[in-house]
């Protein structure tokens, strides 16, 4: 298909309200989802509730390579699929469902710079975490990301995997960094978010945004997940007013939601529970 | 008594059977060793000394076996004829660029009055070739460089590396091949390959690495092939707008798989035949061995040719096929059937018919096809042999059906289902021979029985295939 048409059809399909069918796609959550990717796929669901889109979570063996951009989560709404939450948004943004409408310029730059934050140090840092440092990726990162493949499949593939990733640390400088400096990088970035943050409920005051499903899908799978040391989670769990951020986001729209039942949105999806 | 060279006979062509010997070549050396019969007179002779002269690093023993029947001529005909036969097997083993037969009297010593000595001449090809050649395949072209390291060892071991730059695919191969010495239908094969394909039809991008041994051995009429195959098969979607169903057969598998190749084939000819039968059996279990692919596969393939008034050839095919899924797993889109397509069921896109999602199609899990041939010579043509040899017309009538099978329903229904919605065409054309390994065919095609989603060419119709119905 030529790119014009494939305008027009994005264009045709943004014409198109919500489906009740409409899936995301993540890897497998009990043996196969990473740190990085459950906090992406989390972000995704958190805006998508935010925007009171109902979507079904399907978990797949394959779903990165049956993403278009090779990234998960990715959505399936009627014949479309959008993958990662930037792109998605844009997409929400053409069917008329968005966050960010009530922000002036200046808010909304600064917006987007501080996802710009999250994105290049907490998901880096993750990805490092996950990847370049030995102990957690021979006892985490490779089998579980393995784990859906037969051998010699599993090890071809995750060292594939390992490498690709050190090849990006190494183009944006991160492979000389140690594992305290990548901790302390942390840090600082919760610290900026701790201080944008203040006392408001959320980053731009009562309404929620983009910016902070894209906080809470990261803060809140660090401080839930399970690594070989505690120091990454204990490092948010120092801004008492991130923590409540979460858990506020998590009672506003999991479990209200969930426990009102809202159509599709039933199935809650991203694991467990800060409390 | 002078020297007789064997050169006199026809030379052969280098290669085995299915490198594209033209069989009607071997017919007319037959007659030309009838005439000399005739003149020659029947003299008992003693082959004294058999000498093959040009080896280098060739082992002597592995060439024994082929020219010890020598020792056994009685006569100076059977000496010319065994010699001959000698040096044919000799040349098929793929090792000698040239085999000249020297037969003359025994001299020396121990010579007898009638004594023989038959001498070989042989020229040994070089330890390092390279090729560079142009395929066609079933609907794409390629280009293919290629590095051969004939008779490695020294007992007929070949050592080859292909890499193929194709309009569709890119690929290479290395492949190592010995044979039982004595014995060169008995051989063992080893290949290394990475192999990358695209399927518009189903808007799938395959690239499969893998590794796969071979055993091939006659065994009475038939050619038999043992094969075990591990191959790591990456899929993926050809373009952002390709269907959901296929997108989600994306991603990476890994097929172990035992097979099994039976081929009875007593045609004159692979291409335009004119008479005979193909009878080919395949059966594939995979998942036995490990892996993520688990299904037995079964297909054949058969073709009836027989000779019709004027020349002209009527033959008759059927092709079937079923794929069982086994341990839940469903099947995989890159192990299911397709059929459709200009040397298949003509009129139908290339592989275009069956269940499909968005415009993809995903291939069926049993399948039949047949088809009706009426071939005859151009008409017209001036003399027998020369460009118009390489061309038929044809009259067609193709048949077939592809479909899902669910496994519940028993296999009476399963048959019901095949039989129900055939899908069917017939037309003509003109089919020209390329070699002996493939065919071009234009044909008009009227299709018929057409179901929804069936993506079909009404009209002219051109394709290119190794494989036909």
């Amino acid at each position: 298909m030529s790119l014009a048409a494939e305008a027009f059809v994005s264009q045709m399909a943004a014409a198109e309200p919500w489906p009740e069918n409409a899936t995301l796609y993540q890897p497998l959550r009990e043996d196969q989802i990473l740190l990085s990717d459950c906090a992406s796929s989390l972000a995704v669901q958190a805006y998508l509730r935010m925007c009171g889109l109902p979507v079904r979570v399907c978990c797949r063996a394959n779903a990165e390579y049956m993403s278009p951009s090779g990234k998960v989560p990715f959505i399936h709404v009627g014949n479309q699929v959008v993958s990662e939450l930037g792109p998605i948004v844009q997409f929400t943004k053409a069917k008329g469902h968005s966050l960010s409408d009530g922000l002036d310029d200046v808010q909304r730059a600064e917006m987007k710079a501080y996802m710009e934050l999250v994105n290049n140090m907490l998901l880096t840092a993750e990805l490092y975490i996950q990847w370049c440092d030995d102990t957690t990726s021979s006892e985490i990162t490779r089998p579980r990301y393995s784990s859906p493949y037969s051998w010699p499949l599993n090890h071809i593939l995750a060292y594939q995997k390992q490498w690709e990733v050190r090849r990006k640390m190494n183009a944006i400088g991160w492979a000389g960094k140690t594992l305290e400096q990548v901790y302390e990088d942390v840090s600082q970035c919760c610290q900026a978010l701790s201080q944008r943050l203040g006392t408001q409920p959320y980053f731009f005051n009562k309404q929620p945004t983009e910016l902070d499903a894209l906080v809470f899908g990261h803060l809140f799978t660090i401080l839930t997940t399970r690594l070989t040391s505690d120091e990454l989670s204990e490092k948010i769990k120092s801004y008492s007013n991130l923590l409540s951020f979460c858990r506020r986001i998590e009672q506003t729209y999991f479990e209200e939601q969930d426990r009102d039942g809202q159509s599709g949105t039933s199935q809650l999806s991203k694991g467990p529970s800060l409390i | 008594m002078g020297t007789v060279h064997a050169r006199s006979m026809d030379p052969l062509p280098m290669h085995g059977r299915d490198l594209g010997v033209n069989p009607d070549d071997l017919e007319v050396v037959e007659a030309e060793q009838e005439t000399k019969k005739e003149i020659l007179e029947n003299k008992d002779v003693v082959v004294q000394h058999v000498n093959i002269e040009g080896l280098g690093r060739t082992k002597e023993d592995y060439l024994g076996y082929e020219i010890s029947d020598v020792f056994n001529a009685k006569n100076l005909i059977d000496v010319m004829k065994k010699s001959h036969e000698a040096r044919q097997k000799l040349l098929r083993l793929g090792i000698f660029k040239e085999v000249e037969v020297l037969i003359d009297i025994s001299e020396g010593d121990d010579a007898l009055p009638n004594g023989l000595d038959v001498t070989f001449e042989v020229t040994e090809l070089k330890r390092v070739t390279g090729s560079y050649n142009t395929m066609v395949g079933n609907n794409e072209g390629s280009m293919v460089l290629g590095i051969k390291l004939p008779n490695m060892f020294g007992r007929g071991e070949k050592l080859t590396f292909q890499f193929s730059y194709g309009t569709k695919e890119t690929s290479y191969g290395l492949s190592f091949f010995k044979p039982q010495p004595g014995y060169y239908e008995r051989n063992f094969t080893l290949n290394l390959y990475k192999v990358t394909g695209q399927f518009p039809w189903s808007s799938l991008k395959e690239t499969d690495r893998g590794v796969s041994t071979e055993l091939s051995f006659p065994l009475w009429m038939t050619d038999h092939t043992l094969k075990w195959e591990g191959v790591w098969r990456e899929l993926g979607c050809l373009a952002r707008s390709a269907s959901f169903a296929v997108r989600e057969e994306s991603g990476h598998t890994l097929k172990s798989a035992l097979s099994h190749a039976m081929v009875l084939d007593t045609r004159n000819s692979a291409i335009l035949p004119r008479k005979g039968a193909l009878l080919r059996i395949n059966q594939e279990l995979a998942g036995y061995t490990g892996g993520d692919a688990s299904f037995l596969k079964e297909d054949f393939e058969l073709q009836l040719n027989r000779p019709f008034l004027w020349g002209s050839v009527l033959s008759a095919s059927l092709w079937g096929g079923m794929i069982f899924p086994v341990g839940g797993r469903p099947t995989s889109i890159a192990d299911r059937f397709y059929l459709g397509g200009p040397t298949s069921v003509r009129g139908f896109g290339m592989y275009s018919i069956g269940p499909q999602n968005e415009g993809d199609y995903l291939g069926g899990e049993a399948y039949w096809a047949s088809g009706l041939h009426l071939y005859t010579p151009l008409p017209f043509r001036s003399t027998r042999g020369g460009l118009a040899d390489l061309f038929r017309t044809h009259f067609f009538l193709n048949a077939g059906n592809l479909c899902n099978l669910d496994y519940g329903e028993g296999p009476h229904a399963h048959l019901q289902k095949l039989a129900e919605c055939i899908r069917w065409s017939y037309g003509a054309g003109i089919i020209l021979r390329l070699g002996n390994i493939a065919r071009l065919e234009l044909n008009y095609c009227i299709p018929m029985g057409v179901q929804s989603g069936d993506r079909i060419c009404d009209g002219v119709q051109f394709g290119a295939g190794i494989r036909f119905l």
